[in-house]
């Protein structure tokens, strides 16, 4: 069911640069992330996944590089959230290898889906009037050196919360994670 | 427990940032909404998270089986908080397999609410297992940090061997001073009628034999053969093998070995066991159930270990090679020291039978079909046939036992006679 699901969501990541500029050039550029994410999924492959959804999400910006016009707020957040669902479902399908499933996981999973999603959402309504206000307050020469700081500064925090988390280990080391991951066949 | 970052949260940063850098170079703000989506999923790690007490138990149905047969292994897991998945892997030693369930299990945990798997274990050869550890992945709630730990239980599993029943066994040559099965060619208390002689003062009445009295005239009473049983040694070759397991020549030789222990020890004989290899372990003689147990135990640890040392008997106590017993040599004939071993015992007036595990059609089955390797096995057929010759022209009765046929059939060729009788001293 979790394939099922992130193949649903390799899908809308796939029909959504179409829906914009529906050409066969864009068909078929979409076709090697559509193969490699349903590849990944179908063999419970975490990696061709991860690169399937930056894949996605470069021929998305093509798209809408192309078409230009207005921002498609809510489209780009379906497209933000679609590339979650699928990222997540590739790795629970990874961590349920022949595994017994417990009661429960996969409900789990889908009701944390929703609540990022609702999270999303509030998040998309509470930036857009954010930005409208900065906008106006801001000098527009400005704005691309204060996007790109912006954009650089983010993934930096995001990636000091990464490295700050991985270090938090207890006092006491366990032999299993000092050999490597103790769960063979997760990829 | 150890903490990580699971690389699920390296594919969300790796898909945010680049949405967040093509939003730089495309000067489009969907991107940045792209990106919305991966960078509220990480914001989770951002918050401390302490270790869940994450608690795995588990219980193993036997801690004794024979091989072939399955354990049931049932893990539980609790934990003082939730956990969203707890990745559990249970322990499965080299050369079991999972004959039913899944040994892996994704739970989810509440606190107060255990929550388990269960699966089967099967064993298809011999050994000493440790089912005792058990991995296990506590993940939070965003999937992003995972604890790993591993839960230490020891449980020790015997799988012993599968003995067959037989009909026919080595008889010993020398019977001891215990009453058992065997008739004794001494004569004295016992049932099996043995000679008739003239009867003598001190005679029972109940001894007289009457029909021959009254044909010969005079007083006859009839004489009976004791019953003895008798101390056999199963002496077993681990110094080589050849196969694959569980087929080698040594499980064969083991299985065979687990046989005749189970015969012997069922006719009240005191059973012991050499392994003679790179290192020399043994059993002391003795009878009874208890011994089955010591018996299948040591033959369950049996293994080879390499060495260019040959190992001099001498070091084995003489009350494990009582005199007078049965030594039983179990081997392939693979390697020469095993074979001047025997001879060293057959030498030191040791009743000694040779049970020839053949491992010429063990080797064709590994290798595989190919017109090569007939003729190898031919030819090596024929080596062993002249080796085994040679072991009966130095007085050793050779059983040549072909695993794929029933180890009777091997036995039926020792071909003892009864004792001839002898007056009691």
């Amino acid at each position: 069911m979790i394939q099922l699901l992130g193949g649903a969501c390799a899908l809308g990541l796939y029909a959504a640069p179409l829906a914009a500029l529906p050409t066969p050039a864009v068909a078929g550029a979409g076709l090697l992330p559509l193969l490699l994410a349903v590849t990944g999924l179908a063999g419970r492959w975490r990696r061709p996944v991860t690169v399937a959804a930056c894949l996605f999400v470069a021929e998305y910006a093509a798209v809408r590089w192309l078409v230009g016009g207005p921002a498609d707020v809510l489209g780009a957040a379906a497209v933000g959230l679609g590339l979650v669902v699928l990222l997540e479902a590739a790795d629970l399908a990874g961590r349920t290898r022949e595994a017994h499933i417990g009661a429960g996981v996969v409900a789990a999973q889908l009701a944390r889906w929703i609540g990022l999603a609702a999270l999303t959402l509030a998040a998309v309504v509470l930036g857009s009037g954010l930005a409208v206000g900065l906008a106006s307050a801001l000098p527009s020469a400005s704005a691309p050196v204060l996007a790109a700081a912006g954009a650089l500064g983010v993934v930096l925090l995001l990636a000091g919360i990464v490295v700050r988390a991985g270090r938090a280990r207890s006092s006491v080391r366990d032999a299993a994670s000092a050999a490597g991951d103790p769960f063979p066949g997760v990829r | 427990m150890t903490a990580r970052v699971t690389p699920l949260a390296l594919g969300l940063l790796a898909a945010a940032g680049w949405a967040a850098a093509l939003a730089v170079l495309s000067a489009r703000v969907e991107l940045v909404l792209v990106g919305l989506g991966p960078l509220l999923a990480l914001g989770a790690l951002a918050r401390r998270a302490p270790a869940p007490a994450v608690r795995v138990e588990h219980a193993v149905s036997a801690d004794r089986i024979l091989e072939g047969e399955h354990v049931t292994v049932t893990v539980t897991a609790t934990a003082d908080r939730p956990v969203a998945l707890l990745e559990v892997l249970g322990p499965l030693p080299a050369g079991a397999v999972v004959a039913a369930g899944r040994r892996r299990a994704a739970l989810r945990l509440r606190p107060g609410h255990p929550a388990g798997f269960t699966y089967e274990v099967a064993f298809p050869g011999r050994g000493v297992h440790d089912l005792g550890t058990i991995v296990f992945r506590a993940r939070d709630r965003s999937g992003l940090r995972a604890w790993e730990g591993r839960c230490v239980m020891p449980h020790v599993l015997r799988v012993y061997p599968r003995p067959t029943p037989l009909r026919t066994l080595p008889r010993p040559v020398h019977p001891q001073a215990s009453v058992g099965d065997y008739v004794s060619p001494a004569l004295g208390e016992g049932i099996e009628p043995g000679d008739v002689r003239p009867f003598t003062a001190g005679d029972r009445i109940r001894q007289v034999n009457w029909r021959a009295s009254l044909r010969l005239g005079t007083l006859h009473v009839t004489q009976r053969q004791r019953e003895r049983n008798a101390d056999v040694v199963i002496m077993l070759d681990t110094l080589a093998e050849v196969g694959v397991p569980p087929g080698t020549t040594l499980d064969h030789g083991v299985r065979a070995a687990a046989s005749l222990a189970t015969a012997y020890l069922a006719r009240k004989d005191r059973v012991g066991l050499v392994s003679y290899g790179g290192v020399i372990d043994w059993v002391r003689p003795a009878s009874g159930r208890v011994q089955y147990e010591r018996l299948a135990d040591a033959l369950g640890r049996a293994g080879v270990i390499f060495t260019y040392v040959a190992k001099d008997l001498g070091v084995v106590p003489p009350r494990v090679l009582p005199p007078r017993a049965l030594v039983v040599a179990v081997t392939p004939l693979l390697d020469r020291r095993f074979t001047r071993a025997a001879l060293d015992l057959s030498a030191r007036g040791f009743d000694l039978v040779a049970l020839v595990v053949s491992p010429v059609e063990i080797t064709r089955a590994a290798l595989g079909p190919a017109r090569s390797v007939a003729l190898a096995c031919r030819l090596w057929a024929l080596e062993r046939r002249a080796q085994l010759a040679d072991l009966r022209r130095q007085g050793i009765p050779a059983l040549p036992w072909d695993p794929a046929e029933p180890l009777d059939v091997a036995l039926a060729g020792s071909g003892r006679r009864r004792p001839r009788l002898a007056i009691a001293g």
